[in-house]
């Protein structure tokens, strides 16, 4: 039996301001005396979303903001009711919607261990059995007496995290916390959540931003699109699709309004991208040799210019950089109009979509100039591997070779 | 109804833990610590029988302090638990936004807290009684039932007024006003038998006299008030005249209003 179902469940929310007394008292005598009452108009945060989740399951939930993710989860931790539909939950749930919601500030950290936990329904015998843990967990002992009003940010969230997944429930509820604090502890939350998820074999609901992570955890992800499941399935196909239906947005952003920060010494005019055969286009050959050829304006004398050219993945995260200094001498750049070209040899980027920045520095001290992302975007295609293909993962094809020794 | 009971045991740890937040967190930076609690009802006190003085009340050769104060103390503790109580939903926005109890935890927390400082104020109570050599009969046994029938009392005020105030901010504003209107509506500054020698003996308001006091025994706190004066000071009986309307009253009204709460509860984190 699965341990949640979703049937139908649907939420409207009124928009705008919630009426005053006068205006309840007003539609009141209206619906008495058969007048037409004034309605506010309905936002569906939830449209008809129909699921179920067995037992072990690991579910991403991932969209746009607004799509609906976090009222799911309030439905699903039973702090929304539905308009219309229903939500079983068969099961305790330890709902990690922003840790530290319960937390005091004026009590101390051992304090605040015992309120929140039983604010969590964590009997008070568990948490003195765990104290220790939580404490250690939480790398506060030496602060654990003191106020929560003087710790600092990241030390709160700190405590709310570790009493919050002290609790054992069958189902843990994650919204975006694995944020919390500085790389170590989020590295040391992950950890910890992929044990709960892994070893403890708990059901667990993840909302997440970080679709890389939600691509590491979760074996099944639910795509949300304005209230409505657009795709259920399985995380690599749901994931793609997100990034597919972001790379779209962010185009349309591109073409808007291209992000350049510029200064009055030089701008960019041309920027195209060009495959082996010297055509313009948006789409080149697995390992083939594409290359960018751009166009500057100089308005003033440059002393040693250094061109830069990085590729990034759509979500910004930067896969590689060159700078031209090597095989271009500095030669002081007087104004006027300059062409060049930046061939890419062999380019081992594994099929998927990418994006190009473009930068300019001056000076023996570097000082940048010119400097713009997102400026142009290509796909990577393969006969041979596929976008979803699980036999290469990451951003570069690495030669191997296998052998039993 | 009884599912109160059930939540009410099933939740104590909760109750408790957030009780003892409540009080932990008003009193923490306060050197007087918890005698805040209890300075309420003596500087009361104090006004009253200083005005007293002025104006002479009859008490049936009582001291007047201790009088007042036997009335102060229930008159506090329920002024205070509604008060709290219907502002304890709203003031939990965060906690109510993020996870999931049974809302009816808050007013009951609300009300567990004053009684923490209702048990200092009678250990006042029976300092001033030992001065005035005031000795407590078997009549105290009552105590303790009306101690649960001011807590009823305050529970059905704060279901609704904490349910609504969730909607319209306007219920937290009027709670106090209401409040201190109604102090005047029950005998805590004069005594009861002067209503009752007024409107009862001497029908003061003519035709009217018997209908005014019956509606002002609807006030459960008349009942309650009288109560606790009779059975600590008086040493008598409860007059349980004038406890039946005002009782009555209560219970009819106490189911409307929890399920009242409970049906507001499903909305709360929609709309605080």
């Amino acid at each position: 039996m699965a341990i949640i179902e979703v049937n139908h469940l649907t939420k409207e929310y009124q928009l705008g301001h919630l009426t005053s007394l006068k205006e309840t008292a007003l539609n009141a005598l209206r619906r008495v005396t058969f007048q037409p009452v004034h309605e506010r108009e309905l936002f569906k945060a939830l449209d008809d979303v129909n699921f179920h989740i067995d037992e072990g399951e690991v579910v991403g939930i991932i969209g746009h903001n607004g799509a609906g993710k976090s009222t799911l989860l309030k439905h699903l931790a039973n702090i929304s009711t539905p308009t219309k539909g229903k939500v079983i939950v068969r099961g305790s749930v330890a709902p990690l919607i922003e840790v530290g919601a319960g937390v005091n500030p004026e009590l101390t950290g051992r304090e605040n261990i015992y309120l929140n936990g039983a604010i969590l329904g964590i009997p008070k015998k568990v948490i003195q059995q765990k104290l220790d843990e939580i404490i250690d967990f939480s790398e506060l002992e030496q602060f654990i007496d003191t106020p929560v009003k003087r710790y600092s940010s990241g030390m709160t969230v700190k405590l709310g995290f570790s009493i919050a997944t002290s609790m054992e429930a069958d189902i843990l509820i994650v919204d975006e916390v694995l944020a919390v604090g500085d790389l170590a502890f989020q590295r040391k939350c992950f950890d910890r959540m992929e044990y709960m998820i892994k070893r403890q074999g708990k059901t667990v609901l993840i909302v997440s931003h970080n679709i890389r992570q939600i691509e590491r955890l979760c074996n099944r992800v639910l795509l949300l699109n304005n209230g409505k499941i657009s795709i259920d399935s399985d995380s690599k196909t749901a994931c793609d699709e997100f990034y597919r239906q972001n790379d779209n947005r962010i185009l349309e952003n591109i073409t808007n309004s291209s992000r350049a920060q510029k200064t009055d010494e030089i701008d960019l005019l041309e920027f195209k991208f060009y495959n082996e055969k010297g055509e313009e286009t948006e789409k080149i050959e697995y390992l083939s040799s594409p290359s960018i050829n751009f166009k500057v304006a100089v308005h003033k004398k440059i002393e040693l210019p250094v061109f830069i050219i990085g590729i990034h993945t759509t979500d910004l995260l930067y896969i590689a950089t060159q700078k031209s200094d090597i095989e271009i001498k500095n030669q002081p750049l007087l104004p006027g109009i300059y062409q060049y070209r930046c061939q890419l040899l062999n380019l081992q980027l594994l099929p998927g979509p990418y994006c190009l920045r473009f930068s300019v520095d001056r000076g023996q001290f570097t000082t940048n100039i010119y400097y713009g992302e997102n400026l142009l975007r290509f796909n990577v295609l393969s006969k041979e591997i596929s976008n979803s293909d699980s036999s290469a993962e990451g951003f570069f094809s690495i030669n191997t070779k296998w052998e039993q020794i | 109804m009884h599912n109160i009971f059930i939540n009410l045991y099933k939740y104590r740890e909760l109750i408790a833990a957030l009780t003892w937040k409540n009080i932990v967190i008003r009193y923490k930076q306060a050197y007087l610590g918890i005698l805040w609690a209890v300075l309420k009802p003596i500087m009361l006190m104090l006004v009253f029988t200083l005005v007293k003085s002025f104006v002479g009340i009859e008490t049936g050769g009582l001291p007047y302090p201790l009088i007042t104060f036997a009335a102060l103390i229930p008159w506090v503790f329920f002024q205070e638990s509604v008060s709290e109580g219907v502002n304890s939903v709203t003031s939990n926005a965060s906690l109510i936004k993020k996870i999931y109890f049974p809302r009816e935890v808050f007013p009951l927390t609300a009300m567990v807290t004053k009684l923490v400082e209702l048990l200092i104020s009678f250990a006042i109570l029976a300092g001033m009684m030992i001065y005035y050599q005031v000795m407590p009969t078997v009549n105290a046994v009552w105590i303790p039932a009306f101690v649960l029938y001011t807590m009823i009392v305050a529970l059905t005020i704060s279901f609704f007024g904490a349910a609504m105030n969730v909607y319209y901010r306007d219920i937290g504003q009027a709670i106090p006003i209401a409040l201190s209107l109604l102090m005047y509506g029950s005998p805590v500054i004069y005594p009861l038998s002067l209503v009752q020698k007024k409107l009862v003996i001497e029908q003061a308001a003519g035709a009217w006299s018997n209908d005014l006091y019956f509606l002002y025994s609807l006030n459960p706190l008349v009942g309650i008030i009288d109560g606790f004066q009779s059975a600590l000071i008086r040493a008598t009986q409860p007059d349980f005249d004038v406890i039946y309307p005002g009782l009555i009253l209560i219970l009819t009204i106490l189911p409307f209003s929890y399920w009242f709460f409970k049906r507001a509860e499903s909305w709360f984190a929609d709309v605080i």
